[in-house]
């Protein structure tokens, strides 16, 4: 027969739900047991309570209270925080109705005289704030160094797994299009990546091998003709891989791989749909990193090219009434962009003499009118800093404006500078 | 602090004696020792019991950390009602042996069944053939 081993724990022996001294009778929360518990529970009360006038019956447990208070605690703590809720009506419903009508019941007897009832014990949850401030460095008890800790609440959000916030409506057609686009941007970033890592030192214009210009043109291809081949068609796929940050950054190491005249292709589209894609790169914020490599070509632009490029200027862009001007000056990489471009046509017409009369030049006065006119227009505040600041704008745009106008310009361009 | 009263704790069963089933079929019986929020459990001087027919065998395990997802029940174990059984402890060589004959039997019984279904036999069982009761006047 095995020894009785009740441990003597105190606190395993202290019930809570009796008053000290222990009564035999249970308390009134206890009689609306089904009768058998009852008697076992009985049972049980009177035999610790026989066993503990036998102490040297007991034989010592010396496993016992490996578990500690602490420990006991802060595992009630952690099944309590669980119960928490704001509405327990609403979480805890039976609970809830159950303890009122125990309130109710005591309350009636106690009218009725019977006193001495003990209090019926409720279940309090401890309010325990859940979401307590952490601290950023941690000491460990015992350790040399300190731990770094730091938390996310919404992780995916932070990484930008999870778009929030979207201004177009996602309905079954169109997520489905933007799933199609980011599939086709992923496609051939894999192909970029090829071509990158095919290529020696960094050095891409130099050693092309034949089997790396044939990946470029058929990425290049594979980019353009998704959509249309001409410059007006907005809705193509090209316009929407460069809405996606990734596009942009695929299109940007890409441009080094090309050959001049895909890439001047690619720089008049980019110039052409410029308000479109600012708008679009709202949440993304990306378009500065193709300013550097598209830089490198505006160089080639002949100046009915740049002219008709920077025509797209003059369209009004879809779903805003801002003039497409003034949404360009307002951005950083259209700032510079439109400056690069206007300095490098200025350039054109001062060399060749005979652009200045031709028709285009009707055409390109205008458009700096416009520029230099929304220039003014805006309040400094809302000028973008440009990337770069070509020497012959300011005499450009002084060149075709009064002195009043210009002087204010002049004011104007020095001071978004500083900015 | 106070425990939780009207709720289901494993904190007032610290240092007893346990019998707890497990998801695969085993039961351990030893001293719960600790838990977590998960009901994990540690049990200590644990054994695993294997009953067959209406005798049993113990085989000592030692220290059990035992996951709680995998726990079907557990029970406290009344120490003085402990050794009051009808069944009848035997040697873990036994017990193991009894489990194969067992485990063959059973088997067999299967096959057999099987067969005469495929006959269009079916021969009834005691717990599912219907026995008549008698009706008390």
């Amino acid at each position: 027969m095995e020894p009785r081993q009740p441990s003597r724990d105190p606190l395993l022996s202290y019930n809570p739900l009796t008053l000290w001294p222990p009564k035999l009778s249970l308390p009134s929360h206890l009689t609306q047991l089904h009768p058998q518990h009852q008697r076992i529970l009985l049972q049980q009360r009177s035999q610790t309570m026989s066993l503990a006038k036998k102490p040297w019956s007991l034989k010592p447990d010396t496993y016992a209270n490996l578990m500690t208070r602490k420990e006991k605690d802060w595992v009630i703590k952690v099944q309590m925080v669980q119960l928490q809720s704001e509405n327990p009506r609403l979480d805890d419903y039976y609970y809830q109705e159950y303890y009122q009508k125990l309130e109710k019941t005591q309350a009636d007897k106690e009218l009725l005289g019977h006193r001495n009832r003990a209090e019926s014990l409720k279940l309090v949850t401890p309010h325990i704030q859940k979401a307590e401030g952490y601290e950023s460095v941690v000491r460990i008890e015992g350790s040399l160094g300190q731990v770094a800790v730091s938390t996310c609440f919404s992780p995916r959000r932070a990484i930008d797994a999870v778009s929030h916030g979207t201004q177009e409506q996602d309905t079954g057609a169109a997520s489905s299009q933007r799933l199609r686009v980011l599939s086709l941007i992923e496609k051939m970033f894999l192909q970029l990546l090829e071509i990158e890592e095919g290529q020696n030192d960094g050095f891409p214009q130099l050693y092309h091998s034949e089997e790396q210009r044939n990946q470029v043109e058929k990425l290049f291809q594979a980019l353009k003709t998704q959509g249309q081949d001409n410059l007006e068609e907005t809705a193509d796929s090209l316009l929407q891989v460069l809405s996606v940050r990734k596009g942009k950054i695929l299109v940007a190491r890409l441009l080094p791989f090309l050959p001049h005249d895909q890439a001047v292709s690619l720089l008049l589209y980019i110039t052409y749909h410029l308000p479109l894609l600012i708008l679009r790169d709202m949440a993304d914020q990306a378009l500065h990193i193709l300013f550097k490599p598209l830089g490198k070509y505006i160089h080639y632009l002949t100046f009915h090219q740049l002219l008709h490029g920077l025509q797209g200027l003059m369209l009004l862009p879809p779903g805003t009434s801002e003039r497409p001007v003034s949404v360009v000056l307002q951005n950083q990489f259209g700032i510079s962009l439109l400056y690069a471009l206007l300095s490098h046509g200025e350039q054109l017409v001062s060399l060749d003499s005979s652009l200045q009369s031709s028709s285009d030049c009707a055409a390109w006065t205008d458009l700096v009118i416009l520029v230099t006119w929304e220039i003014s227009q805006l309040p400094t505040a809302s000028l973008a800093e440009p990337l770069a600041f070509p020497r012959n704008l300011l005499p450009l745009f002084c060149h075709h404006m009064d002195k009043q106008l210009m002087q204010q310009l002049e004011a104007r361009m020095e001071l978004a500078c500083i900015y | 602090m106070n425990y939780m009263p009207w709720t289901a704790s494993l904190i007032e069963d610290i240092d007893k004696k346990h019998l707890v089933l497990l998801r695969d079929g085993r039961t351990l019986i030893g001293f719960l020792r600790s838990i977590d929020q998960f009901a994990n459990l540690v049990l200590h001087q644990t054994i695993e019991r294997i009953h067959v027919g209406k005798k049993y065998g113990n085989i000592p395990r030692g220290i059990f950390l035992v996951r709680g997802e995998n726990v079907v029940l557990l029970g406290e174990i009344d120490l003085e009602k402990e050794s009051d059984t009808a069944l009848q402890q035997v040697s873990i060589e036994e017990i193991l042996e009894q489990r194969v004959e067992q485990q063959t039997r059973l088997e067999a019984e299967k096959l057999k069944v099987q067969d005469l279904k495929d006959r269009g036999l079916s021969i009834p069982r005691a717990d599912t053939h219907m026995t008549r009761q008698r009706l008390s006047t």
